[in-house]
């Protein structure tokens, strides 16, 4: 049993509040991940639950048993790095035992773990290597095999694929994941890559300025986001954001702002009418050729499948839209758009929370 | 405007072997400088090394001879005696033999031992300040005042602590008379107290580049802080170590104002020895002083020559990155 729990859990840096007030379930062999932009406080909250960082108040549980006074030696975890932090001046052999010898695991046993676990991360051949004569990849399978030498209940993970080129980290991806239905441990990971979290994660915990904004599975996310915050960092292009305010005028209510009017549907309740709010739209909601607002093509930025028609229209900010790359558009050609009103996501203007 | 283009060119070209020549020129003037000083500070050290091969007639002879005109290695012969008793007294007072053996022990005793205390207690300091913030923000700054303060100045305070004050307390305390002066306990001491800042400088540099997540993640994998400390952060910085333990050596080997201040007679460093050729008793010895000064000057010169590239590293105190 490794479920995590995480109770009102502060961490204060002198007058800085890194954290504040943080409570958190991560279930018992989960994946979960922690995304956010730098300085969001999840790397902190990774911190506590490690022991490498004490909270200023609060409580962190691993399988039932309160931690707070644990070292983190003691709290049966296994982390990789960002840096990785391989033992420059051991070899890959030493790497992997290192815990194990911590812990005086008779040398039979130990040389027979390190060969298991150097063996599950195809790295057998390095293990008389130095960290400093592997590849980006190979140490980090490295420090992978160095984690799971010592079978933790609970993995945590910071950034550890950041300093991967990008093929690679796609990859590492995979195998990661591969590895947690192997494992079946509990997985913490901390990145700043929505990517990487809607790829890999059971459950995404979003965290903005020490506060968690959402916590949810990535198409609960993605579709369904909790704030205007978390709709903006989750998926390529960023979200469309119009500025207005809601229209009652005709019994409907309707988004209405200098350039545009659209009819809202049913989803709000009448009460909001007036409010000031910001209307959210992705780019594959954004239907170039249906409607009839008029736009000008401003950048076309192909993707291979399909293609991203940046265009303006009047309005503050230009729209992106996404359209089949067969479609003949080129910068200055005019356009008519309409939105798929079921992609429609109505934020407060002032608070940034969700209305539909 | 291809015939401008071409007058262009060769104006550039007629710049470029300006620019050209007066890099040469300051190249060569740089270089002159250098040498020029590089006599000056060499000279004595090329006169030291000649004298030491000279016969006694040669020592003052003028004009001077700037080689040894027949070379021996007599007045080395004249140091190294094991027994000055049984040899006797000489003849000529120009050919007294001396036992340098002794002094040579003490010298190396007392900076071997003075080096290695200062680098380990050194080391943990470094090691608590960088990682812990021992002593606020501004304390690595203030051990270097330690360095602020010439010997001079604290060179008879401490003879009066060695020589009677910690003697009287010892004995009023502890009913034994505690005697600093004179002994090599004493002047290891004040050497591991005037080099510590150093020595916390130069580990400072070397400590704080080995990264924190190291020490994490050695703690994450259970192991105690001594653990870490011997088995992560230590090996990664022995190189360091031997580099500020070897600097500091050299430091104290040439040591002179304070164990002259804090000895006499029974302990007798090589900078102290050399002294005495001065002296009203000894004469003018020009011969065996020079062959002990080369003596001395060896391993400085082998050592510094061994940790010279390191040393800028320690000494550019953090400053610079890699």
């Amino acid at each position: 049993m490794a479920q995590i729990d995480l109770k009102d859990v502060v961490k204060r840096f002198g007058p800085h509040l890194a954290v504040k007030g943080v409570n958190l379930q991560v279930r018992d062999g989960e994946f979960l991940i922690m995304v956010g932009p730098s300085g969001c406080g999840k790397t902190t909250t990774l911190n506590m639950i490690s022991g490498l960082e004490r909270p200023t108040s609060g409580e962190i549980a691993i399988g039932g048993r309160v931690v707070n006074e644990l070292e983190p030696g003691e709290r049966g975890l296994g982390m990789v790095f960002q840096d990785l932090a391989l033992f420059p001046h051991l070899t890959v052999y030493e790497n992997i035992a290192f815990g194990l010898r911590v812990k005086k695991v008779p040398q039979a046993e130990l040389d027979q773990r390190v060969r298991a676990a150097a063996e599950a991360m195809h790295i057998a051949s390095l293990l008389a290597k130095r960290p400093a004569q592997c590849s980006g990849g190979e140490s980090q399978r490295v420090a992978l095999a160095r984690t799971i030498v010592t079978n933790p209940s609970v993995f945590l993970m910071d950034e550890p694929l950041s300093s991967l080129d990008a093929k690679l980290r796609v990859d590492m991806r995979t195998e990661l994941k591969r590895l947690h239905e192997r494992l079946k441990s509990t997985f913490v990971y901390v990145t700043h890559d929505q990517a990487e979290a809607m790829t890999m994660a059971d459950r995404i915990v979003v965290m903005s300025k020490g506060v968690i904004e959402q916590v949810g599975g990535p198409l609960d996310i993605y579709r369904k986001p909790a704030s205007q915050f978390v709709a903006g960092f989750f998926g390529t292009p960023t979200m469309n954001f119009l500025a207005g305010e809601i229209d009652a005028r005709d019994g409907t209510l309707a988004f209405a702002s200098r350039s545009l009017r659209e009819p809202l549907g049913d989803a709000l309740p009448p009460s909001l009418a007036g409010r000031s709010i910001v209307l959210g739209v992705r780019s594959e909601h954004v239907e170039v050729g249906r409607g009839e607002t008029p736009g000008r093509v401003q950048l076309i930025e192909p993707l291979g499948n399909e293609s991203l028609v940046f265009f303006e229209f009047g309005g503050d900010a230009p729209l992106v839209a996404k359209v089949d790359a067969e479609t003949r558009l080129r910068p200055g050609d005019n356009l008519t758009f309409g939105f798929n009103p079921a992609g429609y996501h109505v934020f407060d203007a002032a608070s940034g929370a969700r209305l539909n | 405007m291809s015939a401008v283009a071409g007058m262009g060119r060769a104006e550039a070209e007629r710049a470029g072997a300006r620019n050209v020549r007066r890099r040469r020129w300051r190249v060569v003037l740089r270089h002159a400088a250098l040498l020029a000083w590089v006599a000056v500070i060499m000279f004595p050290i090329y006169w030291m090394i000649a004298t030491s091969f000279k016969e006694k007639h040669e020592w003052v002879a003028w004009p001077p001879h700037w080689l040894p005109h027949d070379p021996t290695i007599k007045n080395y012969s004249q140091i190294f005696v094991f027994d000055v008793q049984r040899s006797g007294v000489a003849r000529e007072a120009t050919e007294q033999p001396f036992n340098v053996w002794g002094p040579l022990a003490d010298s190396l005793l007392i900076c071997t031992l003075s080096a290695l205390v200062a680098l380990l207690l050194g080391t943990f300091l470094a090691y608590s300040i960088s990682r812990f913030n021992v002593g606020g923000r501004h304390f690595r700054h203030a051990i270097l005042m330690i360095r602020m303060v010439p010997p001079i100045v604290i060179a008879i305070p401490l003879l009066m602590y060695y020589a009677i004050m910690i003697p009287l307390a010892t004995e009023a305390v502890l009913g034994t008379r505690i005697l600093l002066f004179d002994t090599r306990v004493g002047v290891s001491a004040i050497y591991i107290a005037t080099t510590l800042p150093f020595v916390i400088w130069m580990m400072l540099t070397f400590i704080e580049e080995v990264p924190y997540t190291l020490e994490h993640a050695a703690r994450m994998m259970g192991a105690g802080r001594m653990y870490t400390l011997r088995r992560v952060v230590l090996p990664l910085v022995a190189s360091g170590m031997v580099v500020t333990f070897l600097f500091v050596f050299i430091l104290n080997w040439a040591e002179f104002l304070l164990a002259l201040t804090l000895t006499h007679p029974d302990v007798v460093t090589l900078p102290v020895l050399l002294n005495k050729f001065q002296s009203a008793s000894e004469g003018r010895l020009f011969g065996p002083q020079a062959a002990i000064g080369t003596l001395i000057t060896i391993p400085v010169v082998i050592l510094g020559v061994l940790i010279q590239k390191h040393l800028i590293k320690g000494f550019s105190f953090g400053t610079i990155r890699k």
